[in-house]
């Protein structure tokens, strides 16, 4: 009986296993094909595997001048460039058209023009509406909402849009895994979703949604209130010794017709000693006058329970006595609670700040409109400036000994923000410069340099046979000491029509002009418009041959004008549209580019589509260097430690560069090739 | 009364059985575990377990009935009634050695607290020491004496309106050192620790509020004949972090505590 149970069982067994052994052979058959196919693959692999290992570092550094590096190398004062321009190359890099930070950084990560990548200036416009935006990134409420009192409660969350068009090389790494670190590289908020860690930089808005509005506290009457460019200034009482206002936050779309929420702190100012203690929330601390804090936590309210945003900002007790000043900078957005999308993966920005503590978030960090607005001194300025370097110096510290593998991408901010502000105090000519700061602080922009320089000291011990080492910057740099006003140029020279009897302020961006009588327009640091018909709003001049033969007449006059001063051409190179860019995007953008001579650049008012009376003035403000010129005049740098073959390498070509030496071959749409390549 | 806000010789000797434990989070855990225990057998010890046992049975009698005879609405309502007059019995049996356990467990929760619940003050970070005064003309009067591993870092702000005074200070060396404050011609001292990992701290120090005292200070009364009301420092607040999220260690005691309770019960047959 036993027997045949154990007879039944083994049949049993049998009857499972018969159709099992069918399974096991058929999937020994698929490992054996899975394994050959692997061993196929691990060949393919092992064909760019020499290139899969190499080690790629990138310094980006923003605005370093080939002049000024040649200089300071001479001098001595950069070794480490000197050594690195000595045993590797050294190339002049061809910028963009416009030599723009946002246009540049987008030529370097895609490999294509702004006809490619669709971005060609800081700001951009609405031919429709006319609606001025920031060309890098779209940040929106939600579509749908309904009223509930003075409440509006959305239905749906909004979104952050980047605006840049075309593949990133970092995406192309992560497609063939190649690891690789992205910091803050211009261009890139939101960040694109990627494997590897990046952050991202210039374009990130402040927690208002703008690229930066410090607040600045007084108590003084003759103080002119309200907002000013890059900042707004508060009137206060000093009751009893003490301050109570409110830091103004992010525009409540939760509240009809969104006021900004506002937290409210408080300062007790000491009655003789030039002390104030500072109470935001549940947190207080002591600053002494001249003093800056650290960063400091806040969280909008914006709906109870469910609608809070956190940002950090820095408080500078400027004065207490006999006036209060106080300086607020800008709201960051919070690294380690951020309210929009600034890190992949989106822990990053948590984890770093954890490692090097709260850091600045917004794109453009330095606070050059509170010195320009002289609400900080040059010291003051220069103080806080020195804060940003630190803490990217910190990142740096922090990352740089993880890199082991792939690309590392580490971008500076210091040498282009601080090249704009400290320029006057290192050019005579300028109309902005000062014998007396010059003596203080002439040395400034030389220092930042030289900090560059010691980063560079901590990357060249790494650097092996196996390593390729790039040093770049976007454009270069020039003086900016006088304003050419484009618009009201093409005002005054009939381009531009303005109504009948037109009342409104000149200041305003194209108050009062008759679109139906305009011709073409400026707008934006280099951009020429034509009001193209079906194309604006209410466009007037043909597109094609009516076009063409405008714009060439534009062209030739702008090139005929002259500083009445000294004779001087102004403007030395116009790029239509339609030579200098190729892609998809290339006439959606401005349809000239105007590129002036070193020493001028578009006015701070026609920018925006203002028309201050003269078309050219002194530059008197503290912004006093720039690059926002004929491109062939502000050149960027590159060098490597391996023979660049090119003999005029372009920002273009950066791209192509990075996938070559990873044995990846640039898409169809890049335009340059390698840099070690001859042509 | 003093033992109410010192450690006694008791919480000293449960809590240096943690002592081997460095890290927050495992004394978190092992606190939760063994306090979770004790509850269970606490509450065993102390409770008519008879009598509880038989108010949940009937309990859940009452519940059934209500699924059971759902169509019949006299029968579901009188069992509404019952479930509540039997929830009540059901509290009034754990009242009794509810509070036998809590209050063992406040009391241990006040001193871990003095632990857990704030980091000491990191070496060369600035500091907030807070004087608070009963009259202006003691405001004016205080004066600080410092250790030299402590140092002044900005004159001190005198907040009139509200009888304050404000001194910002900064530890050079880890410690724990005793800030003397002078006001009416009396002098009070306020420890401060600076570095270290889990020194036992006290945010204030305070002049009666007995209460308060108990809850939130670890030193002993100011005398109350001083003009000094009370004198505060800013320790940070410290977060224990558990797969990304930090929190205070009081909720992750909670939580774990709970957990443990009910493992515990079931293993040991106790009902709760």
């Amino acid at each position: 009986m036993a027997h045949r149970e154990a007879g039944a069982d083994y049949l049993q067994i049998l009857v499972v296993t018969a159709p099992f052994r069918k399974r096991v052979r058929l999937v020994c058959l698929l490992a054996l094909c899975a394994s050959g196919l692997s061993f196929l693959l691990s060949c393919q692999r092992a064909h760019g595997g020499a290139a899969r290992s190499k080690k790629m570092i990138i310094l980006g550094v923003d605005g370093l001048d080939p002049d000024l590096l040649t200089k300071f190398m001479a001098e001595g004062k950069m070794p480490n460039f000197a050594r690195l321009a000595g045993e590797g190359s050294f190339r002049r890099l061809t910028t963009s058209i416009p030599p723009q930070s946002p246009v540049a950084w987008s030529n370097l990560i895609t490999g294509m023009n702004a006809g490619g990548h669709g971005i060609f200036d800081f700001i951009h416009r609405d031919p429709k509406t006319f609606q001025l935006y920031f060309s890098t990134s779209k940040v929106e409420g939600p579509k749908h909402s309904f009223h509930l009192g003075s409440w509006v409660i959305p239905l749906g969350s909004g979104s952050a849009e980047q605006l840049r068009h075309g593949k990133a090389f970092w995406e192309i790494l992560d497609e063939q895994s190649v690891p690789n670190y992205v910091y803050r590289i211009p261009a890139n908020f939101p960040p694109i979703t990627a494997k590897g860690k990046t952050l991202s930089g210039m374009g990130t808005p402040d927690l208002r949604g703008t690229y930066g509005t410090f607040t600045f506290y007084t108590d003084d009457p003759t103080a002119a209130v309200g907002a000013i460019e890059g900042g707004e200034i508060v009137q206060v009482d000093v009751k009893n010794n003490r301050v109570t206002t409110n830091l103004i936050g992010p525009d409540n779309s939760f509240r009809k017709n969104s006021p900004p929420a506002t937290e409210p702190f408080t300062v007790d100012v000491d009655p003789l000693e030039p002390v104030a203690r500072i109470g935001l929330q549940d947190q207080q601390f002591v600053l002494k006058e001249g003093e800056w804090s650290g960063w400091v936590p806040v969280e909008f309210q914006l709906m109870p329970v469910i609608g809070n945003v956190k940002g950090i900002c820095r408080f500078y007790l400027k004065q207490t006595h006999p006036r209060f000043q106080l300086y607020v900078s800008p709201i960051n957005i919070d690294p380690e609670n951020p309210a929009l999308p600034i890190s992949t993966p989106t822990s990053y920005s948590k984890d770093l700040a954890k490692q090097i503590g709260e850091f600045h978030t917004q794109g453009i960090a330095e606070d050059t409109k509170a010195l320009t607005a002289g609400v900080l001194d040059d010291k003051e300025y220069l103080e806080q400036a020195h804060t940003v370097l630190a803490e990217h110096r910190r990142a740096f510290d922090v990352e740089f000994p993880k890199f082991h593998q792939g690309l590392f991408f580490f971008y500076f901010s210091s040498l282009d923000l601080n090249g704009h502000m400290m320029w006057r105090l290192t050019d005579p000519q300028s109309p902005a410069y000062d014998a007396a700061l010059a003596a203080q602080y002439g040395g400034a922009l030389e220092e930042f340099y030289e900090q560059i320089d010691q980063v560079l000291g901590e990357v060249l011990p790494k650097v092996d046979n196996n390593t390729t080492l790039l040093v770049l910057s976007d454009h270069g740099f020039a003086p900016y000491r006088h304003s050419f006003n484009l618009n009201t140029w093409l005002l005054n020279h009939g381009y531009i029509t303005r109504k009948e009897g037109a009342s409104g302020d000149p200041n305003e961006p194209f108050s009062d002009v008759d679109w139906s009588r305009t011709r073409a327009y400026g707008l934006g640091l280099n951009g020429l418009y034509l009001n193209i018909r079906g194309r604006e709003r209410e466009g007037i001049v043909e597109p094609g041959a009516q076009a063409d033969a405008l714009l060439s007449e534009i062209r030739q006059k702008l090139l005929d004008v002259r500083d009445p001063k000294d004779g001087s051409q102004v403007i030395t190179r116009i790029d239509f549209a339609s030579e200098a860019y190729q892609g998809p995007y290339a006439r959606t953008g401005p349809d000239a580019l105007v590129g002036y001579n070193r020493g001028y650049r578009a006015g701070w008012k026609t920018i925006l589509g203002a028309f201050p009376p003269d078309v050219l003035e002194d530059n008197t403000n503290a912004w006093s260097g720039d690059h926002c010129m004929d491109f062939t005049k502000v050149p960027g740098v590159l060098l490597s430690n391996r023979k660049i073959a090119a003999q005029a390498p372009a920002l273009t070509d950066i791209a192509p560069t990075i996938l070559s030496e990873f044995g990846i071959a640039k898409t169809k749409d890049m335009m340059g090739q390698s840099v070690f390549q001859s042509r | 009364m003093t033992a109410l806000y010192n450690p006694t010789a008791g919480y000293a000797a449960a809590l240096a059985a943690f002592s081997w434990l460095t890290s927050p989070l495992a004394i978190v855990i092992a606190l939760s575990l063994v306090v979770g225990l004790l509850m269970v057998v606490l509450f065993g010890y102390t409770s008519d377990q008879k009598a509880i046992g038989i108010a949940k049975d009937q309990l859940k009698a009452h519940l059934l009935a209500v699924r059971l005879y759902r169509d019949q609405i006299p029968v579901v309502m009188g069992s509404y009634g019952k479930i509540l007059r039997g929830t009540g019995r059901y509290l009034k049996l754990a009242f009794k050695p509810l509070l036998y356990v809590i209050v063992p467990i406040t009391l241990l929760m006040v001193q871990v607290d003095r632990y857990l619940g704030q980091t000491p003050i990191a070496v060369n970070a600035p500091f907030l020491l807070t004087v608070h005064t009963t009259t202006g003309e003691a405001l004016n009067d205080a004066a600080l004496e410092l250790p030299p591993e402590i140092t002044m870092t900005a004159p001190p702000v005198h907040v009139v309106a509200e009888n304050e005074v404000v001194w910002r200070l900064a530890g050079a060396k880890g410690g724990r050192y005793a800030l003397k404050i002078g006001a009416g011609g009396q002098s009070v001292e306020k420890a401060v620790c600076v570095g270290g990992d889990l020194p036992r701290i006290s945010t204030v120090r305070l002049r009666g509020k007995f209460w308060e005292r108990m809850f939130s200070s670890a030193e002993p009364a100011i005398p109350g004949d001083s003009p000094i009301e009370s004198i505060s420092i800013n320790y940070p607040d410290r977060d224990i972090a558990v797969a990304g999220y930090e929190m205070n260690w009081i909720w992750m005691f909670f939580v774990l505590s709970m957990v443990a309770g009910f493992v515990f019960k079931e293993l040991l047959g106790i009902q709760i």
